[in-house]
């Protein structure tokens, strides 16, 4: 039985031209259980899942044609605002879907706002925290949960007006594996309780185990989709002759108390080291130690002159200027280096957007110019903290290459990250960064990236 | 702790500060916002607040001293040529500067509870019904502050590294474009969740309706009695206004002006306990 029914949908954000359609004459049934939507950034995934409540057209504007159906509401007549009864949404970043400082308050904003009875809520918070697998956090504060809770209390809070469908959208992108699971618990639990769950998503590896079906959308279509899995081949290690960064005895944090403690690592020119681990292990502090824009309490931090190229986990954050080429050439002018963008916009598959304002791309060509825009030039010492938070497949391979690009021309490469398959296919060394220790680690083996390939047939519900 | 009783409290000494400028009514109701704020926050949660009060109170007493020349009582004087500041720098301009100081400090601190000791969905359980939607926004809204501060800080750093330095104003775009181009999309994403979320369908309910314990009533009942003995006073003329211009002379009390004040020191009391 279809819960949703799209035919021959076709949408157009405000101001795209005829031919830029963002969904184009999409038919699908979406019936109980998991199903996946991958795909490219800009493929269509998110404004797909936003067409189920709603969001697209009635929040989001610009021209919609076709119909779509979702627990026998018109979705083209009906606001979002009542289309929540039947179509919970969870969003990709927990924090900027957070409404209230409690869980219990924000798990309840949903009944609130649909004028349930006070003396119904508190039973109905606690089943929608229970089908979440978040019961255990009833009473927390919002800004003391990590980020894999805070996402299992948005799913209790979308499923607390019991909706008939869950749409996600990237809700792992954010998290460290141990999030990842998390969350991929209470969805295959509510899947199998006979919810319609439907999630976009890039990281698929842990995905596929459980997807009832997998769909591609690309350029606004939607076909059925087989994974195939493509075995990761890591460099050969490299011992490398110069040493280009040293941390001795190294104890920092930025509140009272210390997040790192006494740490001891370096890397050399020409090496890529890989810090992995959980969330708030200290990753990020060894970074800024290593920038030096955290000053160590004690110890000391040594790095060879030249430029340091810093990539921060929201990197799209950073753009601010005209174009694209306009990022990049900023960088190499105040790095002293001839302006020429070309070559690191070519790298990157820019070059056909490099006369764009950068906050116009989609979100992937958005990540890969903040990539441009840091990583160009000749860097010393190349810094990235969680650089494929929210990537798709196709800019992740753009960063490997480019990370690849600089271990060649002998720059010292530091890259904190979850991404084990990005590991695999870069990092010469591994580093374990855990409760404020450094300890050295084995590189990931046997892995393979999931790619997704595209396979002509009907789509059944 | 009932967000009502708070505002009742903190309405009631805006009124001490504000409806006369005499300092001595304005030092006593400076004084219970304070003790109010310390037992309730402690020191440590209050130390930075309590700093910038004292520059307010400073930029207060030193641009009246500077730009203010009246008065008979001259302390020094500068060239009458000089822009602004030439001419006589007097007593009474800086007493002023302080009677002014007080006001700012005494308003601030008499509101500061709502943020320091109230979540955010309880100064909108406080908010009467029609205006529930327009709480539950700005409680969102506030929501987002933490992590504008994040990304600022994330945003100037990154910058840094790539070799911005900060220039006067103009340089500071670097930072502050992005950064505000960031909120912007945070709110738009925030306010997409909550329309995802049912927000807006119609009249709202509540999770926890706001109740008045015996506590919240005593504030209710001194917030009630201070405010109106302080009306009292001033139509009787017991808490007249005090102005120190030409000539410098002490603010006079009036018993019933006093006896309005007291009722505010009740939370300095009540609100005691270690938080």
């Amino acid at each position: 039985m279809a819960l949703a029914s799209l035919e021959r949908l076709s949408y157009w954000y405000p101001g795209a031209g005829a031919q830029a359609r963002a969904l184009d004459r999409v038919t699908l049934p979406i019936g109980p259980g998991l199903t996946l939507l991958a795909g490219p950034s800009g493929g269509g995934k998110s404004t797909l899942l936003r067409v189920l409540n709603g969001l697209v057209p009635h929040f989001h504007g610009g021209r919609i044609g076709g119909a779509a159906t979702v627990s026998g509401l018109d979705v083209l007549r009906t606001p979002t605002r009542r289309l929540a009864r039947h179509v919970g949404f969870v969003f990709q970043d927990p924090e900027r879907q957070t409404v209230y400082a409690t869980v219990e308050r924000e798990v309840a904003f949903g009944l609130e706002s649909t004028a349930v009875p006070a003396a119904a809520m508190p039973a109905r918070v606690e089943a929608a925290l229970i089908r979440a697998g978040a019961a255990h956090l009833l009473g927390r504060r919002m800004a003391a949960l990590s980020g894999g809770e805070r996402q299992r209390v948005a799913v209790a809070a979308a499923l607390v007006l019991e909706p008939d469908i869950l749409a996600l959208d990237e809700p792992t992108s954010q998290l460290d594996p141990g999030g990842v699971e998390l969350v991929l618990d209470a969805c295959r639990a509510l899947a199998a309780a006979g919810t319609a769950v439907v999630i976009a998503e890039h990281r698929l590896e842990g995905l596929l185990r459980v997807a009832g079906r997998t769909l591609a959308v690309a350029g606004g279509r939607v076909t059925a989709a087989s994974a195939r899995r493509v075995a990761v081949r890591p460099p050969a290690p490299r011992r490398p002759a110069l040493e280009a960064w040293n941390l001795r005895g190294v104890t920092a944090g930025p509140g009272l108390e210390p997040v790192l403690a006494e740490v001891d690592a370096s890397g050399g020119a020409g090496e890529v080291v890989a810090l992995m681990g959980p969330n708030g292990g200290g990753k990020t502090t060894l970074l800024r130690c290593l920038a030096g824009l955290l000053p160590p309490r004690s110890g000391a931090v040594d790095r060879r002159p030249g430029r340091i190229a810093y990539l921060p986990q929201d990197p799209a954050a950073l753009l601010h200027r005209p174009t694209v080429r306009d990022e990049v050439e900023l960088t190499l002018r105040r790095a002293g280096e001839p302006p020429d963008a070309r070559p690191i916009l070519e790298r990157l598959g820019l070059a056909a957007v490099a006369g764009r304002y950068p906050r116009d791309l989609s979100s992937g060509e958005r990540q890969r110019a903040a990539l441009a825009a840091v990583l160009a030039g000749r860097p010393a010492i190349a810094l990235l903290d969680e650089p494929t938070r929210g990537m798709d497949e196709a800019a992740r391979r753009s960063l490997a290459g480019l990370v690849a690009d600089l271990r060649d021309q002998g720059t010292a490469v530091v890259l904190a990250t979850h991404d084990a398959a990005l590991v695999a296919a870069v990092a010469d060394r591994v580093l374990r960064v855990e409760e404020g220790r450094v300890v050295e680690a084995g590189r990931p083996r046997g892995l393979a990236a999931v790619t997704l390939e595209a396979v002509p047939a009907e789509l059944p519900a | 702790m009932n967000g009502r009783a708070v505002a009742a409290w903190s309405a009631a000494c805006l009124l001490g500060v504000l409806l006369t400028t005499n300092p001595g009514y304005r030092a006593l109701v400076l004084a219970a916002a304070l003790g109010a704020v310390l037992a309730g926050a402690g020191w440590r949660r209050t130390r930075r607040l309590l700093i910038g009060v004292a520059l307010a109170v400073l930029s207060a007493v030193v641009l009246n001293f500077a730009f203010s020349h009246l008065g008979a009582d001259a302390l020094f004087a500068l060239p009458d040529g000089w822009v602004l500041i030439g001419g006589p720098w007097t007593l009474e301009a800086l007493v002023f500067g302080l009677a002014s100081g007080l006001a700012v400090a005494g308003a601030v601190l008499a509101v500061a509870p709502l943020s320091l000791l109230l979540e955010p969905h309880q100064v909108v359980d406080a908010l009467p019904g029609p205006l529930a939607r327009t709480g539950a926004a700005v409680a969102a809204s506030l929501n987002l502050v933490p992590g504008l501060a994040r990304s600022f800080t994330a945003i100037s750093e990154a910058q840094r590294m790539r070799g911005w330095r900060p220039r006067g104003p103009a340089s500071w775009a670097e930072v502050v474009v992005p950064a505000v181009l960031t909120a912007i999309e945070d709110s738009i994403q925030l306010a997409e969740a909550m329309e995802a979320r049912g927000f807006g369908s119609g009249p709202r309910t509540r999770y926890s309706p706001p109740t008045l314990t015996q506590t919240d009533l005593l504030l209710l009942g001194a917030a009630g009695l201070s405010a109106v003995l302080l009306v009292l006073a001033r139509v009787l003329g017991q808490a007249a206004d005090w102005y120190p211009y030409p000539f410098l002379r002490p603010p006079a009390l009036a018993p019933l002006g006093v006896a309005a004040c007291l009722p505010l020191f009740l939370p300095a009391w009540l609100w005691r306990s270690p938080r």
